[in-house]
């Protein structure tokens, strides 16, 4: 069971980042959610014919991305919320699942370069702190999980016409 | 050591992907609207170009340069990035889902950014040791997140500012990004020789 949040979605308000997602199942207090963006391009689910969505069906992208919100009463199939997360917990994030393992295959390659080991060590050396690198990013990633940091959290309902722009369709 | 830094300095700064290689400029645009979305796909964008940027130096001295295939380069590169991309979609999904569905989204749009196929070409031709091309993929990269973050700030604040509304939008953005090329001008005066 999957909790999270497509970040690239509305806007940011204060200290929260918004965005906004479909209800396309419900149960016993539970809901199932599809966030509506598909791309990083500050567009919405229109845009994923635009090319940019890579490799696999736009179709398998989004199911990949659902989620869920626990204790939330009171939905219908097809509602359209507003979700969010804190502002921080998207660099926290992706400093934990990149900065991090990244870091760690920088300074093991330049460890071994610099106690005299050549290219293929070197390459060695990269590739284990890498391999390090994201055991401990997944470490850090069920700390944040722990901490509830990473779960969405419910805001409000969105309004008729209200779009992953935060303006009107219209 | 002061090689290297100087090296990191050029490759960030004075020769900045964006604003002076004129790379990456499709996400430079589409994805700069807020700071957290741009400082994800940097972080994102960053994490591809060193790891794609190892395999290819591999691909490049132990496949295409020994067996003539030089002129495979481009295409092999191709798939190279698009591995990286894969693995890494896999790989963060696989650690934490969570994270995933918060960051994998800025992952398919990576594949397509010529900066990371412009970084891998670059290498080629600077003939570097496996380190030294590793932190000049990265270095380079980090360049590219700084100028994403800085733009977006500046976009954030001319969202809410009164632009004339013949300027409203994205030729705001364009002469935005004009005088910050130019600020990013003042580094060629940095001697990294």
């Amino acid at each position: 069971m999957t909790k999270g949040i497509s970040m690239a979605a509305t806007g940011s308000s204060g200290d929260t980042v918004e965005g906004i997602a479909r209800v396309v199942h419900t149960k016993d207090g539970v809901i199932w959610l599809e966030p509506e963006q598909t791309t990083s391009c500050g567009a919405c689910a229109a845009a994923g014919q635009c090319g940019s969505k890579g490799i696999g069906s736009l179709a398998s992208r989004i199911e990949a991305r659902r989620f869920v919100l626990h204790g939330q009463q009171d939905f219908g199939v097809g509602e359209r919320i507003v979700i969010g997360v804190g502002a921080q917990t998207l660099l926290k994030g992706a400093l934990i699942a990149y900065g991090l393992p990244l870091a760690s295959s920088l300074i093991a390659g330049g460890a071994v370069q610099a106690f005299g080991g050549g290219d293929v060590e070197s390459m060695a050396g990269a590739a284990a702190g890498l391999a390090v690198g994201l055991l401990l990013a997944g470490f850090g990633a069920r700390r944040l999980s722990a901490r509830g940091e990473l779960a969405p959290r419910f805001l409000r309902r969105a309004q008729p016409g209200e779009s992953c722009s935060g303006k009107d369709e219209a | 050591m002061k090689d290297y830094a100087l090296m990191m300095i050029g490759a960030a700064l004075v020769n900045n992907v964006i604003l002076a290689r004129f790379l990456g400029l499709c996400s430079f645009m589409g994805v700069t609207t807020r700071i957290d979305a741009a400082a994800g796909m940097g972080l994102a964008t960053t994490f591809v170009i060193t790891v794609s940027s190892m395999a290819d130096w591999a691909v490049q001295h132990y496949l295409l340069a020994p067996y003539g295939l030089g002129f495979l380069r481009t295409v092999t590169f191709i798939l190279v990035i698009a591995s990286a991309v894969q693995f890494t979609e896999l790989t963060v999904r696989k650690v934490s889902p969570q994270l995933f569905q918060m960051l994998g989204i800025y992952l398919p749009l990576i594949t397509t950014n010529c900066a990371v196929l412009g970084i891998a070409l670059l290498l080629v031709e600077g003939r570097m040791s496996f380190m030294t091309s590793t932190l000049f993929a990265f270095a380079s990269s980090v360049g590219y997140s700084l100028v994403m973050v800085i733009f977006a700030g500046q976009r954030e604040r001319l969202a809410v500012a009164a632009v004339p509304r013949l300027f409203a939008g994205p030729p705001i953005g364009f002469i935005v990004a004009s005088l910050l090329a130019m600020a990013f001008m003042g580094f060629s005066g940095i001697s990294t020789g």
